[in-house]
């Protein structure tokens, strides 16, 4: 293979596992602070694509309409919580995660009611040009998605390593009866985590919307690209679901670059049928911590 | 005396189960004479999701293991049946028997190395392998079709019957689900479904004093996970001749979510729950497609899907325990026997 060729697999990989990674994340905030996985982490990066898309076309800037989208979605997270997981807190995890399954199906007919059947779009931020470097192409969303995968993860080391309320949240999932203990109120910290994850999301889905474009159905389709990645990786670590994700995604990459037809979509769940047989857990999970 | 005084109240419980399944079966074949040919087909979806369903409560009721791949086994069903009828001339029959035989080789593969995992983890796999399998399907275009899927499937024929006719697919959707739910019912009430509720965890048993016990744990696991993949397959077949096209987007994980969902909302506790849990969600789906309309005009499927979503969301918060729940003793009598 040559070199353009090879520079342009890894780019695009680089970019598939900036997404695989951002999306991870929003599992990974829930994860770690609720042991609950969340089914409609898709349906708020959804929520966040449409409504950048639909403020932008209203005439708003760029990152004000983000943020406003971000909010919403955060407002969006907190309701499912709220008002949907946390009258069960009592209930076994299956019904929690079916839950979310319910909140999936009503937000996706909210969005139908707003939004309709189409695909929307959006240029790629502040109409950034395409790149040419060493003969292949970078779309000119590219790095904006990198960057922004890269700030957010390294605003969560931060928030989660450094931060006092980063440290409770976590207590909630480690030790609860600790936490409590030392007066953490773990369902505020429950509440807290999908409003954040929920935020995320949104900014997953506004910097994804240049490249794959967004409709009210597309929440399964990334929902299932977070999980992959979470659980490749180690739900339970953000250095798991950043390796899961960037090695998902340069696989892939590498893949689609070499194999014909639709098998490199094969890859990434095979991988983690391999790596669950292996190291149960993920590969960077830290065992007995998942449940 | 007192030994003597249990078996005959168990011989009784078992006599009354196999009455509830006869009157349940003596209803469900006089329904069709009823109602017209839509609620028909409504009610062939339920027999369909059932058939699945009742494997699903098995595996998680019962054996204690979730899995969210299970539109894989029913997807194996349909493709064999359609791949081998359309491409090879195969009876359709001797297709849903090849086909239930490669579900259930495929299960016994995959099932001892996937049971080293659990809860979650467990999940996790399963759903990997529903995407490997959609995947598969959706790449092999020779074989498959790819996206565009099969056409032109025969209907199944018995003695001269033609069950393209929904009356026909009607009934015999119906018996074999019977069939099963029969077959299943025991099941749980022999040495096998003790066995299996003396490791399950989420029943009060334990995997751990179950092994001590000399159960072969893991064995019991994988029999049961063929099982339900075979009933998966079944339904898949079925399925296949009936709608006479298959496509992959069918057997993806919404699928898969849609059975444990049913399972859940039925009561894990018998296999019963599966016509509960598959009856309430088609029924509420069928209703609200047939009625919304005539409320609210708009964007269509919209209002629908809302409305889906909260009753799910209340069925969920209302009925943790199931349907199942509110029926009484015939239903559930089988708890007193743990």
């Amino acid at each position: 293979m040559d070199f353009p060729n090879a520079l342009q697999i890894f780019i695009s990989g680089a970019n598939l596992g900036a997404i695989y990674t951002a999306l991870g994340l929003g599992f990974f905030v829930i994860y770690s602070v609720t042991r609950l996985v969340n089914l409609a982490q898709g349906e708020f990066v959804m929520l966040g694509g449409m409504l950048t898309v639909s403020f932008y076309k209203m005439g708003i800037p760029l990152v004000p309409s983000i943020t406003l989208a971000v909010i919403i979605s955060g407002l969006a997270g907190a309701g499912l919580y709220r008002f949907i997981i946390y009258p069960a807190r009592g209930y076994s995890r299956l019904t929690q995660l079916l839950l979310t399954v319910g909140f999936v199906f009503a937000i996706q007919g909210v969005a139908l009611l707003i939004w309709g059947w189409d695909f929307r779009s959006l240029p790629a931020f502040f109409n950034t040009p395409c790149i040419q470097l060493w003969g292949a192409t970078i779309f000119g969303q590219t790095p904006w998605v990198i960057g922004a995968t890269l700030v957010m993860v390294i605003g969560l080391f931060f928030f989660f390593g450094r931060t006092i309320q980063g440290k409770a949240l976590r207590a909630c999932a480690n030790e609860p009866l600790g936490a409590r203990t030392m007066g953490v109120n773990i369902d505020r910290m429950a509440l807290y985590s999908f409003i954040m994850a929920a935020g995320l999301g949104a900014v997953v889905g506004a910097m994804i919307t240049p490249l794959t474009m967004t409709s009210y159905s597309m929440g399964w389709s990334l929902t299932i690209k977070g999980v992959l990645a979470a659980f490749v990786g180690g739900i339970n670590r953000a250095e798991g679901v950043i390796l899961g994700g960037v090695a998902l995604g340069m696989m892939e990459a590498a893949a689609a670059g070499m194999v014909p037809g639709g098998y490199h979509n094969v890859i990434a769940p095979g991988i983690l049928i391999v790596v669950l047989l292996l190291r149960p857990h993920g590969i960077l999970a830290i065992p007995g911590r998942v449940e | 005396m007192n030994a003597f005084r249990e078996i005959s109240s168990k011989i009784s419980a078992v006599k009354l189960q196999n009455r509830v399944i006869a009157l349940f079966a003596l209803v469900m074949m006089t329904i069709p004479l009823g109602i017209g040919p839509y609620p028909i087909s409504a009610m062939v979806d339920v027999g369909l999701y059932s058939i699945v369903t009742i494997g699903i409560i098995l595996l998680m009721g019962f054996a204690g293991q979730i899995s969210i791949g299970h539109a894989a086994f029913f997807g194996i069903g349909a493709y064999t049946s359609a791949i081998l009828t359309t491409h090879y001339q195969f009876s359709p029959w001797l297709a849903l028997f090849l086909g239930a035989a490669l579900s259930g080789g495929i299960a016994a593969a995959i099932g001892r190395a996937m049971f080293r995992l659990h809860g979650l983890m467990l999940a996790g796999i399963t759903l990997a392998l529903n995407l490997v399998f959609y995947h598969l399907v959706c790449s092999m275009i020779g074989l498959t079709g790819g996206a565009m899927g099969l056409i032109n499937i025969p209907p199944l024929i018995l003695g001269g019957f033609n069950f393209s006719r929904s009356f026909l697919t009607y009934y015999m959707v119906w018996i074999i689900a019977i069939v099963i739910l029969g077959f299943s019912l025991n099941l749980a009430d022999s040495q096998v479904g003790r066995t299996l509720r003396s490791m399950n965890t989420h029943a009060g048993g334990s995997e751990n004093a179950a092994q001590v016990l000399g159960i072969n744990v893991n064995s019991y696991k994988v029999q049961i996970l063929v099982l339900s993949a075979v009933y998966a397959s079944i339904a898949g077949s079925i399925y296949a001749h009936h709608a006479r096209v298959v496509e992959p987007g069918t057997f993806f994980i919404p699928f898969s979510v849609m059975v444990v969902i049913m399972a859940l909302l039925g009561g894990l506790r018998s296999p019963w729950g599966a016509f509960l849990g598959a009856g309430l969600m088609i029924g509420v789906r069928e209703f609200l497609w047939e009625v919304m309309p005539v409320f609210v005009t708009g964007v269509t499927g919209a209002y629908e899907l809302i409305a889906y979503g909260v009753i799910l969301i209340l069925a969920l918060l209302f009925l943790p325990r199931g349907l199942i729940s509110l029926f009484g003793r015939a239903f559930t009598k089988r708890r007193a026997t743990v």
